[in-house]
C-alpha cells in the first residue's frame, strides 16, 4: 500500500521532466517546419543578395572577440582566487561582486556598455564596444568555471612541482593549468554559447541591420544573427517565413556549441581518474 | 538460539563479485565481530542483513538471510519493517541536522509507533540505554551537530534503539573516534548484548577480541573462519586467520 | 598598525619573488571595478530623471514619451507581474523535476536527462521570443478568445519555459549535495524513499532551493527580448491588477524599445538609465540576499563533525 502511494507520487514528480523533454521536441519541431527555407547558399550569400553570410561571420567575430578578451582576465582572476588569495574579507567581496555581475540583466549591461565603451571611451557603435560589453557578461562564467576546474586538481600535483623547486607560479602554469585545461575550455564554450545568442547587450553597442561587407576593423559596426532576427521581427514586422532561416542557423550554432561543452565535460570526467 | 542465519550469500556490484558463498549463524544476545582487511567485503556482509546494499546502484544479491527463520530476501518481506527490526550504526557518526530530541524521535515518528508524551519517554529511555542521557538531558533541543564525535555516535546508537530493534549492526563504529570515546562505545556494546543481538564490523583486531563473543574472519569476499572469539584468537585453524590476528598483514 | 605593516612587507616580498601576482590581483579585482563602474554610470546618467520627478519617478502612473512624463510604476508592476506569474508556474515544476532527476531517475538516464535540460537552458532568448510570438501568442489568443495573444500571460508562460531549466539545474545541484550519510541514516531506520525525501532531503536543501528561486527571480526580471516580443508593450497597470490577459510593458522591454530613439542627454535618455538603475538595484539586492542565505547555510553545515 505504502509502495503504491510512493510510486504514484514519483510518477507525478516525473511529469515536469517529461514536459521539459516535450518542450525540446516542440522547439525542434517548430524550427524544422522552416527547414525548407534553408539552403546552403543562404550561408554563403551576402546580405545584399538576400543571404545571411555577414550575419554568421559577424556573430562569430563577436563571440571570438568577447571570449578573447574575457578568457585571460577570467582565468588569471580565478588563479588568484584559488591559489593566492588568503580567503579573507577581500576574497569575499570579489566573490560577491562576481555573483552580482552574473546577475546584472543583459539589457543593463548593454546600457552601461553604451555610455562607457561607446561614448566615454569613444568606441562608438563598433565590434570592439560589443566585445567589451559581452566580456562583462561572460567574465563571471569563466571565472567560476575556472575556479571549479582548478579546485578539482589534487593539491598533490602542485606540491610535487613545488617540492622539485618550482616557484608557485611555475607550478601553477606548468602543472595545474594543463591539468585543468579541459574544465576551463568547457566553461569557455559555455560562455560562447551564451554570447552567440545574446541580443540585449549588443543592441546599442555594436550592431547594425546592414553593413557593406564584413567589418574591416574592430571599430566598425557588425551584423549579427540575433540582432537581425530581433529587429526584423519587432521593428520591421517581417513575416515568420522570412526570418526562419536566421532563427534556425542561430539555434544550430548555439546548441552545437553548448552540446560540445557538455560532451567535453562528460568525456573528461570519465577519463580523468581524480575527478572520481 | 540462532537469530540470524546466512545461507549461500553472494553479492555482486556490477561485475565485481564481492561476497562468495557466505554461510554464517549468529546467536541471539551475543556480540559477533566480523574482521578482515579493508575491501574484503565485511561492510557489504553487514549491509546484506538489513538490505541496505539495495540502495547502491548495480548491486545484485543471491542466497538467503534468515532472521528468526524468515528469509528477508523473500518477495513479500516489508523492507522498511525489516530495517526497523535491524538497526544500523555507521562508520562516520551521521546525526541528522535536527535537534538531539528529534534525532532520537525520528524513527519513532517515521514508523508512527506512538505519539505525544510517550515519544519523550522513548527518547529518554533510548538515550539512557546509549549512556548519553546525563550528558544531554539539559540540551535536548540543541542541534545534534553541536555534540562531540563520540557523543554523536552514541546518539546514533540511541536513535537506532528507539525503534525497538532486535538486532543492531555496527559498521566500524569507532574508526572516527579517539581512544576514550572508543572505550565508552565498547562498554556500551557489551551492555547492549544483554538485550539485543549485536553484529560489529571492525578492522581492529584488539577491538574484536575485547568486545565479541564470536568472531568471523573474512578475506577477499570469502568467510575464512568463524567460531567463538577465544578459540579464534587462541587457536585459529586457518593460517590466514592466524596471520591476520597476529598483525601479519595490512 | 603592526599587522598592516607586516602584511605590507609580506606583499612586497612576494611581489619581488613573483611579480605576476600583481597582474593576477588586478584581474581578480576587475569584477569589483566593473560592478562599481556600472553602478556609478547608471546613477550618473539616470540622475536627471530622479531629480526631475523625485519619488514620482518610482510611483508615477504615467509613462508617456510624447508628454515627456516618466512615472515607472506601470513598468515596475508589469515586470513584477510577468515574473511572479512565471515563477508560480516554474518553481513547483522545476523543483519537482529536480527531485525526480536526483532521487528517482535511474543512474543510467540521469546524465542524459541532465544534459538535455542543460541544452534547453542554452537556447537563446531571441529564439524563445520568436517561438512565443509566432506560435504561443496565437494559441493564447484563440484559447481565451481575445483579439491579441501578446499579453502578460503569454510572457509569463514563455518566461517560465525559460526559467525551468535553470531552476532544475541549480536546485538539482543542491539536492544532490545533501550528504549521503543523511539519506543512509533515514533509510537504515526503515524510512521509505518518500519519507526520506520529505523529512531529510527537502528540509536540508530548503534554504539552498530558496536561494536558487531568488536567483531565478533575478534572471527572469532581467530577461529582455523574449518578454518584449510577447508582452504587448502598453504602459498600463492592468484592470483589475491581476488580469493576466492584459498587455503590460516590463522595464526591460521599455529600455530596449526606446533607447534607439532617445536623444543623448535628453530627459527620456536619463529616464531609461533610471530604469536601468532600478533593475540593477533589484537584481543586486536579490543576488546579495541569495548569497547571504547560501553563506549562512554553509556555516551551519560546517558544524558537522567529520
Amino acid at each position: 500500500m505504502n509502495h503504491l502511494k510512493e510510486k504514484i507520487f514519483f510518477a507525478i514528480l516525473g511529469i515536469p521532466v517529461l514536459i521539459c523533454l516535450a518542450a525540446i521536441l516542440w522547439i525542434i519541431l517548430i524550427l524544422s517546419t522552416g527547414i525548407s527555407t534553408l539552403r546552403w547558399e543562404l550561408l554563403t550569400t551576402s546580405v545584399l543578395q538576400g543571404g545571411i553570410f555577414e550575419m554568421v561571420i559577424g556573430t562569430l567575430y563577436l563571440l571570438i572577440g568577447a571570449v578573447g578578451v574575457a578568457t585571460p582576465i577570467g582565468v588569471l582572476a580565478a588563479i588568484y582566487l584559488v591559489e593566492y588569495s588568503s580567503k579573507g574579507r577581500f576574497a569575499r567581496i570579489i566573490d560577491q561582486a562576481l555573483n552580482n555581475m552574473a546577475g546584472v540583466p543583459s539589457i543593463v549591461v548593454g546600457l552601461f556598455g553604451y555610455t562607457f565603451f561607446s561614448r566615454l571611451l569613444g568606441l562608438g557603435i563598433s565590434m570592439a564596444a560589443g566585445w567589451l560589453t559581452l566580456m562583462l557578461m561572460i567574465l563571471p562564467i569563466i571565472v567560476r568555471g575556472t575556479e571549479e576546474a582548478l579546485k578539482m586538481i589534487p593539491s598533490s600535483f602542485k606540491e610535487a612541482a613545488l617540492a622539485l623547486g618550482a616557484s608557485r607560479w611555475r607550478a601553477i602554469h606548468s602543472v595545474v593549468l594543463p591539468a585543468a585545461a579541459p574544465g576551463i575550455i568547457t566553461n569557455i564554450l559555455l560562455g560562447m554559447a551564451r554570447v552567440a545568442g545574446e541580443t540585449a547587450a549588443i543592441l546599442f553597442t555594436s550592431c547594425v541591420l546592414v553593413t557593406r561587407g564584413l567589418p574591416k576593423s574592430p571599430l566598425e559596426p557588425v551584423m549579427a544573427l540575433a540582432f537581425n532576427l530581433f529587429v526584423k521581427i519587432t521593428v520591421l514586422g517581417e513575416s515568420s517565413e522570412r526570418v526562419f532561416g536566421i532563427a534556425i542557423v542561430l539555434f544550430l550554432i548555439v546548441v552545437s556549441i553548448a552540446a560540445a561543452a557538455i560532451v567535453l565535460r562528460i568525456y573528461y570526467r570519465r577519463k580523468q581518474p581524480w575527478l572520481r | 538460539m540462532v537469530k540470524v542465519e546466512i545461507r549461500n550469500l553472494n553479492v555482486w556490484f556490477k561485475t565485481n563479485h564481492v561476497l562468495r558463498n557466505i554461510n554464517l549463524k549468529v546467536k541471539e544476545n551475543s556480540v559477533t565481530a566480523i574482521m578482515g582487511p579493508s575491501g574484503c567485503g565485511k561492510s557489504t556482509l553487514l549491509r546484506a542483513i538489513n538490505r541496505m546494499n539495495e540502495i547502491i546502484e548495480g548491486c545484485r544479491t543471491e542466497g538467503e538471510v534468515l532472521i528468526d527463520n524468515q528469509n528477508i530476501y523473500d518477495k513479500n518481506t516489508n523492507v522498511y519493517e525489516l530495517r526497523r527490526r535491524v538497526g544500523m550504526v555507521f562508520q562516520k557518526p551521521n546525526p541528522l541536522p535536527k535537534s538531539i530530541f528529534e534525532n532520537v524521535a525520528y524513527g519513532v515518528k517515521i514508523h508512527r509507533m506512538t505519539s505525544g508524551s510517550k515519544i519523550a519517554d522513548i527518547v529518554k529511555r533510548s538515550l539512557e540505554e546509549a549512556a548519553l542521557w546525563d550528558e544531554v538531558k539539559d540540551r535536548l533541543n540543541d542541534s545534534a551537530l553541536t555534540l562531540s564525535g563520540g557523543q554523536q555516535q552514541r546518539l546514533c546508537i540511541a536513535r537506532a534503539l528507539a525503534v525497538n530493534p532486535e538486532i543492531i549492526l555496527l559498521d566500524e563504529p569507532c574508526s572516527a573516534l579517539d581512544p576514550i570515546a572508543t572505550a565508552k562505545i565498547e562498554m556500551l556494546i557489551r551492555k547492549l548484548s544483554e538485550k539485543y543481538t549485536v553484529i560489529i564490523v571492525t578492522h581492529n583486531v584488539q577491538q574484536a577480541a575485547r568486545v565479541s563473543d564470536y568472531a568471523a574472519f573474512l578475506y577477499l569476499g570469502e568467510l575464512i573462519e568463524y567460531g567463538p572469539t577465544r578459540q579464534i584468537f587462541e587457536n585459529p585453524r586457518n593460517e590466514l586467520t592466524e596471520k591476520y590476528i597476529t598483525g601479519g598483514f595490512g | 598598525m603592526k599587522p598592516i605593516m607586516r602584511k605590507l612587507i609580506f606583499i612586497h616580498k612576494s611581489l619581488r619573488e613573483e611579480p605576476i601576482i600583481l597582474i593576477l590581483f588586478l584581474c581578480a579585482s576587475s569584477s569589483i571595478i566593473f560592478i562599481s563602474l556600472m553602478f556609478g554610470f547608471l546613477t550618473m546618467e539616470g540622475a536627471q530623471a530622479f531629480f526631475t520627478f523625485g519619488i514620482n519617478f518610482l510611483i508615477g502612473r504615467t509613462w508617456e514619451t510624447n508628454a515627456n512624463l516618466y512615472g515607472a510604476l506601470p513598468l515596475i508592476y508589469g515586470s513584477l507581474m510577468v515574473v511572479s506569474g512565471a515563477l508560480v508556474i516554474a518553481v513547483p515544476l522545476g523543483v519537482a523535476a529536480a527531485i525526480f532527476i536526483v532521487e528517482v531517475l535511474p543512474f543510467t538516464f540521469r546524465d542524459l536527462v541532465k544534459s538535455l535540460i542543460e541544452l534547453l537552458a542554452s537556447i537563446p532568448s531571441i529564439i524563445y521570443g520568436f517561438i512565443g510570438l509566432v506560435f504561443l501568442a496565437p494559441q493564447i489568443a484563440s484559447f481565451f478568445r481575445i483579439p491579441s495573444g501578446t499579453v502578460a500571460l503569454t510572457a509569463s508562460i514563455l518566461l517560465a519555459m525559460m526559467s525551468i531549466p535553470t531552476i532544475i539545474g541549480v536546485s538539482g545541484e543542491i539536492i544532490s549535495s545533501v550528504p549521503k550519510e543523511y539519506r543512509e541514516a533515514a533509510l537504515a531506520l526503515g524510512a521509505t524513499k518518500l519519507q526520506t525525501i520529505k523529512t531529510v532531503v527537502i528540509p536540508v536543501s530548503k534554504s539552498g532551493i530558496l536561494a536558487s528561486i531568488m536567483l531565478g527571480f533575478g534572471r527572469a526580471i532581467g530577461e529582455t527580448v523574449a518578454v518584449l516580443m510577447v508582452a504587448g508593450n502598453i504602459a498600463i497597470i492592468p484592470e483589475p491588477p491581476w488580469n493576466f490577459l492584459s498587455p503590460v510593458y516590463p522595464i526591460t522591454a521599455v529600455i530596449a524599445m526606446q533607447m534607439g530613439e532617445a536623444a543623448v542627454g535628453s530627459l527620456e535618455y536619463s529616464a531609461l538609465f533610471g530604469l536601468g538603475l532600478i533593475l540593477f538595484t533589484i537584481t543586486f539586492i536579490v543576488n546579495t540576499l541569495a548569497d547571504v542565505i547560501v553563506r549562512r547555510e554553509s556555516k551551519f553545515k560546517g558544524g558537522v563533525k567529520r
